[in-house]
């Protein structure tokens, strides 16, 4: 067999095999991503509940905490990015990364400093290849984050939320995940999660008017007891939106790349039977002639 | 005829053109050692008849004891008038390529046969075809059997002295063994491919790739600075390119130091199998007595196979792999040990070779790739690209690049080119599958280094002015390495990759990259 055909032949079995993967990816990214979704809805009704809840607290409460009133004391302000622990996700992180650099260079053009965190080994690998300094990094489960990595995170971010300016305390908080829509749209979006944005009178068809509470104690001690619970919701929410997104962008990418790997192993094939043939017709055609110059001359 | 008897004498008669050509030095004053062993008494020369004419071959009959030995040339004069075609009388050099016996020798004819008939008178010279040597060949265009075809009208050229075109070559104590790098000013070859001075460089290509124009890019560039003499060799390409050089080298005034010999398409198989050795032959003389520095290009040395195949087809011998001649390595061993350099002289040649169908393992060029100290791969993958010259990184390579011939930084700086465009190509079928998102910081880097490497190995060249409207660049080797292991560290990271597509050296790159933040702001 000729040199050609042994290449073409070669790179065929290794792009065979690495087709076979990537199906195997795409079927068990598609069988997860129903289960993802499902904890994205189960999760939401809580979400949306206790922030209705601090929401309430905060518009009524008219108190002077930390939840609501933008911090003046430092410039700097955290932002933590959900990325994938994988590849194989087409440009799911790729894409969060870009919003995430994208919502840098706005605060910094606002003159702030931002503090990253980063939830995900893809991302964690991105930066400290940069070179670039992380306060907090998360990695593992970030296709099915557990409630314990979400109250870790949360614990992490408030204290530094609420952590005076010396001691490296920060202003804002800003989280960049990815939301899930449907299967084929996933959209990567940027929330300042603290301070709270109370938005008043603004109510949009089908929202009710937060309910009057009284405060016992008072509503500065319900909202210190709130607040670790909402950012934990909020993050664990993220958490399980980015990684149904994940999933969803891997089953994409993975039946992409299976289409790209069987286009490929067909281009080869018929490289090689180009190749295969060219040899037959030449050794053919050797041989015929060898055999007529035999008969000529004899 | 029977077959044994056509072929048997073929393969014997193969040794004597050894001893043929090891006598016919012997008959010029140059001194090889050959010259001792001639002791051949004089012979009457014999006088023949045609007795068979089929194209190029011609069988003749010559009286027993006037048989012509292998490779002399013979002469016919053909009256056109005669025949009632035409005036005048047309003169014909015929090679003597196989004894058949009974008194037949068969032979290559080095024109057109048309108007030979048999019976017609063929006298023996009794010497190999021989060509003018000398400075009297500088400035002139010859043709195979050595007359000059651009001569004007009335000039009157002395021919003091001519050498056969078989001889042998040089013996092995004489051969220089000192190993000299030989700078071109193009960044790809300097780098990658580093030339040997009194080397041999073999230019390989694809059908329209650009080796023409690289071996006159060659021509322009060191043919100028060389205080030696040149001689071109144009085999079996077209007669317009011949025209072209011929001018352009008029112009530059070039031609005052270069032979140019020709035997182009149009000429039948014996001329293109024999004007590579006619060129190489005025080549030798400069170098062996007049001891000169001397270039030779030649431009194609497939050609030469080719012609040689078409002549050993004719002459009814086996074919061998791909229908080529069965003694293709030996013809090939016998011109290429001839293009050599001796003690303190040197040839240096410069070889454009076709190759068929892209394909590198057929025999033609594959034979022709032993002999060569360099050889530089043009690709048709990268000339699609729009990048010349259109050289092969990864294909081409060098017998020099090793740090024992050239400085360690530039064989570091090399391997690491190397290294970044090999890992390129293995991550190309991952992106062609997977997207470039998917590959590793690390990997993203080497991928938009290696895609500047491969923009920046493209140069300015000066061929290329009339196309491009861009002078040529010459890059000094040191400016070369420099630049390249610039980019390899990453000195070059933040400067976007078109700045680097056709460009000479540092200072170009600096001004390119300027105008294009400049366009883009």
């Amino acid at each position: 067999m000729g040199a050609k055909q042994r290449v073409y032949r070669q790179r065929i079995r290794s792009t065979q095999s690495l087709g076979k993967i990537f199906r195997a990816m795409e079927l068990i990214a598609a069988s997860r991503i129903g289960k993802a979704r499902e904890r994205v809805g189960a999760a939401s009704p809580y979400a949306k509940a206790i922030t209705h809840a601090i929401e309430a607290v905060a518009v009524h409460g008219n108190v002077d905490h930390p939840l609501t009133i933008e911090r003046t004391d430092t410039n700097r302000v955290a932002l933590l990015v959900v990325t994938a622990d994988r590849g194989m996700a087409g440009a799911y992180t790729a894409n969060a990364l870009r919003a995430s650099e994208r919502v840098r260079e706005q605060l910094e053009a606002q003159g702030k400093e931002v503090v990253q965190y980063v939830a995900g080994r893809r991302g964690v690998s991105y930066f400290t290849f940069r070179h670039r300094p992380l306060a907090g990094q998360w990695t593992g489960g970030s296709d099915s984050p557990s409630v314990e990595t979400a109250q870790e995170i949360a614990r992490v971010l408030l204290a530094a939320f609420l952590a005076p300016a010396s001691e490296g305390g920060v202003a804002e908080l800003h989280v960049v995940y990815t939301r899930y829509h449907s299967m084929v749209n996933q959209e990567s979006r940027v929330i300042r999660a603290l301070p709270l944005e109370v938005v008043e009178g603004e109510l949009g068809a089908g929202e009710t008017v937060p309910p009057l509470y009284a405060f016992e104690p008072s509503a500065e001690e319900v909202l210190d007891a709130l607040l670790p619970r909402y950012i934990e919701a909020r993050v664990y929410s993220h958490l399980l939106q980015s990684a149904a997104s994940e999933l969803a962008a891997r089953q994409r990418a993975m039946n992409t790349a299976t289409t790209n790997a069987e286009d490929m192993i067909r281009s080869y094939t018929r490289l090689a039977n180009a190749a295969r043939q060219s040899e037959i017709t030449q050794e053919i055609s050797e041989i015929v002639s060898g055999a007529d110059a035999l008969a000529a001359s004899s | 005829m029977t077959g044994n008897e056509k072929r048997m004498p073929t393969t014997p008669k193969k040794t004597p053109p050894a001893k043929t050509t090891a006598k016919t030095p012997a008959k010029t004053p140059a001194k090889t050692p050959a010259a001792k062993a001639s002791a051949a008494p004089p012979r009457a020369l014999g006088v023949g008849r045609v007795a068979r004419v089929i194209g190029p071959v011609v069988d003749i009959e010559f009286p027993a004891d006037a048989i012509p030995d292998m490779y002399n040339a013979l002469e016919v004069d053909i009256d056109l008038s005669a025949q009632g075609e035409d005036e005048g009388v047309l003169h014909m050099t015929l090679e003597v390529e196989q004894h058949l016996g009974d008194n037949m020798v068969r032979a290559i004819a080095l024109k057109p046969t048309d108007g030979l008939v048999r019976g017609t008178e063929v006298r023996d010279t009794g010497a190999p075809i021989s060509v003018p040597v000398g400075d009297v060949t500088l400035g002139h265009v010859f043709n195979v059997i050595g007359e000059v075809l651009n001569a004007v009208p009335g000039e009157k050229i002395e021919i003091t002295e001519r050498w056969p075109i078989h001889r042998q070559p040089p013996a092995f104590d004489q051969l220089e063994p000192k190993t000299k790098m030989f700078e071109t000013g193009i960044k790809v070859i300097d780098l990658l491919t580093p030339y040997v001075e009194g080397g041999k460089i073999g230019l390989f290509g694809g059908a329209g790739v650009g080796k023409t124009v690289l071996i006159q890019e060659m021509i322009y560039r060191v043919a100028h600075n060389h205080n030696g003499v040149s001689v071109f060799a144009g085999v079996g390409e077209r007669t317009r390119e011949g025209n072209d050089l011929i001018a352009e080298m008029t112009e530059s005034g070039v031609i005052k130091q270069t032979a140019l010999v020709f035997g182009q398409m149009d000429e039948p198989p014996g001329v293109r199998l024999r004007v590579a050795l006619s060129a190489l032959t005025m080549a030798e003389y400069f170098r062996d007595v007049k001891r000169q520095d001397v270039l030779l290009f030649i431009d194609n040395i497939f050609r030469f196979t080719q012609a040689g195949s078409e002549v050993s087809t004719l002459l009814g011998r086996m074919p061998s792999a791909v229908g080529y001649q069965p003694n293709l390595a030996d013809e090939m061993g016998t011109l290429q040990e001839r293009i050599t350099s001796t003690r303190g002289h040197s040839i240096t040649s410069l070889q454009a070779i076709y190759v068929p169908a892209d394909d590198y393992t057929d025999p033609a060029p594959a034979t022709t790739f032993a002999h060569l100290d360099a050889t530089t791969e043009l690709s048709r993958e990268i000339a699609s690209r729009g990048l010349y010259p259109a050289v092969d990184p990864l294909a081409s390579s060098s017998r020099i690049l090793n740090p024992r011939y050239v400085t360690r930084e530039h064989y570091d700086t090399a391997s690491a080119v190397k290294a970044i465009l090999q890992r390129n190509k293995e991550l190309q079928d991952i992106i062609a599958i997977l997207g470039v998102d998917e590959l590793s910081e690390e990997d993203k880097i080497i991928v938009s280094r290696a895609r500047k490497i491969q923009q920046f190995l493209s140069q300015n060249t000066y061929m290329a002015t009339q196309f491009t409207g861009v002078a040529g660049s010459t890059v000094p080797l040191t400016e070369t390495v420099e630049a390249f292991a610039g980019i390899v560290k990453g000195s070059f990271d933040h400067i976007s990759e078109q700045a680097f597509f056709n460009i000479g050296g540092l200072d170009d790159l600096e001004k390119n990259w300027i105008r294009i933040q400049k366009e883009s702001s």
